[in-house]
């Protein structure tokens, strides 16, 4: 081992980084590559041989040409602007889901942090209760929403449905009930998430501005909306665009509540189509891959060295 | 008129009262909202827990008879009473979901595969961590930011061509071109084709974790531990390792966290749902799912007993589970 004391710091540290590099060289850099270069193939109709074919499987998806390789009645694009195709398109799911369940967990989250920020008997206990959600199993979440919405054993279908808000039978075959029911599951589950990363913002404030204020006769509502919410602004732009790339990854939740033909998120459509169609399947999945690189590329030009 | 509104508070009920306190002092109305709003999320986060413990001990013959939510007489007034009660109580699903799946097993290999891959990802994160803290070299900000990159690929982006690699039916070549480099063993329904993709994929999260907490000891130390004769890997085991025991700790439960709670290869890469392939709880859940489709109660049971440890573990460590998401999760 001697001749590690010898080395500079530079040839150390990459001596020491070795084992990231294969990891991550292996599992994810390798696959990311080689996704892309499925995509340029295409299975022969007899299924027994590929052939380099370009851009044509993107294409195709982006044309809708490679529907019918899809489950159920699902399309790539929507095919036209109605509710029902919207909801039919696997791109425009992906984003709804991810916008909605977003919104939702970001202000549940601001409501749950602002709780846990104040002092109070039991405060442990409440922020253990609240941070729950958050470490449940995907696959037991999916089966909590799974069993409150069944039609067998499920009560929360008839009062939901009574508001319009649900299909009344086959709920969870109903593409639009399904999916209000899995962003609800999501928002259960994530908002912990989400408060936990505004409170670590709340807890940066100095509490000196609050005592300037309260001399100053500002009510609970003026504090509020003239030095926290300005002060964790940041923080939620961060948490929010973060979320927003995990939840474009939306899969074990459909898989367990409803079906990926029912919900066809992007992953699902990945995982859909893999066995069979590689070509579509690696079109699909480096398509998501680049739609969060997208959102990547904003998250760390708006942040620049502060996200490292 | 101002005889009208002599000694209010004799003659008023308690709302009334309590609104010109109120109105008096506003410190009050944020009390009250303060402690509604925080027994609606209580009651959000907890009723579906509840929901699982109803079903869980309802026997199983009385599931489908009747409605959950009973209807309630109360002075001549009937309604329906707006939670759900259990129909009869029997707790016996909770052997008998042991008894019909091997669910222990399923928990078993959950947890092997959680413990490795929390084994692994300390190791390599910890000589990651050590050199982005505490060392200056080119490249270290590019570096940092490519792991962070990789780290926000959705799991679909590899699925692809680590299932096929796993499979072990082809060799493996450079992207682009088609010279083999290797064949690689068949992995699929082994813990290699889970804990290699949780591995990469829980990494960047405790890379970032440690490297705060390894940046944080001084630098002194670590020279005294030197010129003791200590080798520069040896400080890093046996100085900074310890002396950061909390973020270690912090590193530790999160892993092992996010690994019992995958989904996505859990599912795909243990190809059968049966607990002597490694299967983890993702099969053993579903396997109620799809084989006894009826029995809601053993669902619910099963859920429970699966949900078991991580409840413990949140109790037990939440305040690590707090600091590392506020410390690492914003910067991952």
């Amino acid at each position: 081992m001697r001749w590690m004391e010898n080395l500079s710091d530079t040839q150390y540290a990459y001596l020491l980084l070795i084992p990231v590099f294969v990891l991550l060289g292996v599992v994810a850099l390798y696959p990311l590559l080689r996704t892309f270069e499925l995509s340029l193939y295409a299975v022969s109709t007899d299924l027994t041989s590929t052939s380099f074919v370009g851009i044509d499987n993107y294409v195709g998806l982006f044309t809708g040409e490679k529907n019918r390789y899809l489950p159920g009645g699902t399309t790539f694009l929507p095919s036209s602007f109605e509710f029902t195709s919207l909801l039919n398109s696997a791109l425009v799911i992906t984003i709804i889901f991810a916008v909605v369940s977003v919104l939702f967990e970001t202000l549940i989250g601001l409501g749950q942090a602002l709780i846990l920020d104040q002092d109070f008997y039991g405060r442990r206990w409440v922020r253990a209760a609240i941070i729950i959600p958050w470490a449940v199993p995907i696959v037991i979440q999916g089966m909590i929403f799974f069993l409150m919405f069944n039609s067998n054993v499920g009560f929360a279908t008839p009062p939901l449905a009574d508001l319009g808000l649900l299909a009344p039978t086959n709920t969870l075959n109903d593409t639009a009930s399904a999916t209000f029911i899995i962003i609800v599951a999501d928002i259960w589950k994530t908002s912990a998430f989400m408060a936990l990363l505004i409170l670590a913002g709340l807890q940066s404030i100095d509490r000196g501005l609050y005592d300037v204020a309260k001399v100053a006769g500002a009510t609970k509502w003026q504090q509020f909306k003239l030095i926290t919410f300005p002060l964790i602004l940041p923080t939620i732009g961060v948490a929010v665009l973060f979320r927003s790339v995990q939840a474009m990854r939306v899969y074990g939740i459909i898989d367990t509540v409803s079906s990926c033909a029912v919900v066809p998120s992007l992953s699902c459509m990945v995982v859909a189509t893999f066995n069979t169609r590689e070509g579509t399947s690696a079109a699909i999945a480096f398509v998501t891959a680049a739609i969060i690189g997208l959102v990547v590329m904003g998250i760390i030009v708006w942040q620049g060295e502060d996200a490292i | 008129m101002a005889t009208t509104t002599q000694e209010p508070e004799d003659s008023d009920g308690p709302l009334a009262r309590w609104t010109q306190g109120a109105i008096q002092n506003p410190e009050r109305v944020y009390r009250a909202l303060f402690y509604a709003a925080m027994v609606f999320f209580l009651v959000t986060t907890l009723f579906p827990f509840y929901w699982l413990a109803v079903l869980a001990v309802t026997p199983e013959g009385n599931l489908l008879a009747g409605s959950f939510l009973p209807t309630v007489n109360l002075f001549g007034v009937s309604g329906t009473f707006p939670l759900p009660v259990p129909k009869g109580f029997n707790p016996a699903a909770f052997v008998t979901v042991f008894e019909q799946v091997p669910f222990h097993l399923y928990m078993l290999n959950s947890f092997a595969l959680a413990v490795t891959t929390t084994v692994i990802v300390l190791f390599v994160a910890s000589l990651a961590g050590y050199v982005f803290g505490r060392l200056r070299f080119p490249g270290r900000a590019l570096l940092m930011l490519g792991i962070l990159a990789i780290s926000y690929f959705p799991p679909a982006a590899f699925v692809i061509p680590l299932f096929q690699a796993f499979a072990g039916n082809e060799a493996i070549t450079i992207p682009f071109t088609s010279i083999p480099l290797f064949t690689p063993p068949r992995l699929l329904n082994t813990p290699g084709s889970m804990v290699l993709p949780f591995s990469a994929l829980f990494m960047p999260l405790s890379i970032f974790i440690l490297t705060t907490f390894y940046g944080q000891i001084p630098d002194g130390l670590e020279d005294a531990a030197r010129v003791e004769g200590t080798t520069r890997l040896g400080a890093l085991f046996r100085v900074i390792m310890p002396l950061s025991a909390p973020g270690v700790a912090t590193a530790s439960v999160l892993t092992f966290i996010a690994v019992y709670n995958e989904y996505f290869f859990s599912s795909i890469m243990a190809t059968s749902p049966e607990a002597a392939k490694w299967s983890p709880i993702v099969g053993g859940i579903l396997s109620y799912q799809t084989q006894y489709t009826t029995q809601f109660n053993l669902m619910a049971a099963a859920s429970i007993v699966g949900v078991l440890p991580v409840v413990i573990l949140v109790i037990v460590a939440q305040e690590r589970i707090v600091s590392g998401l506020t410390s690492g999760a914003l910067k991952e």
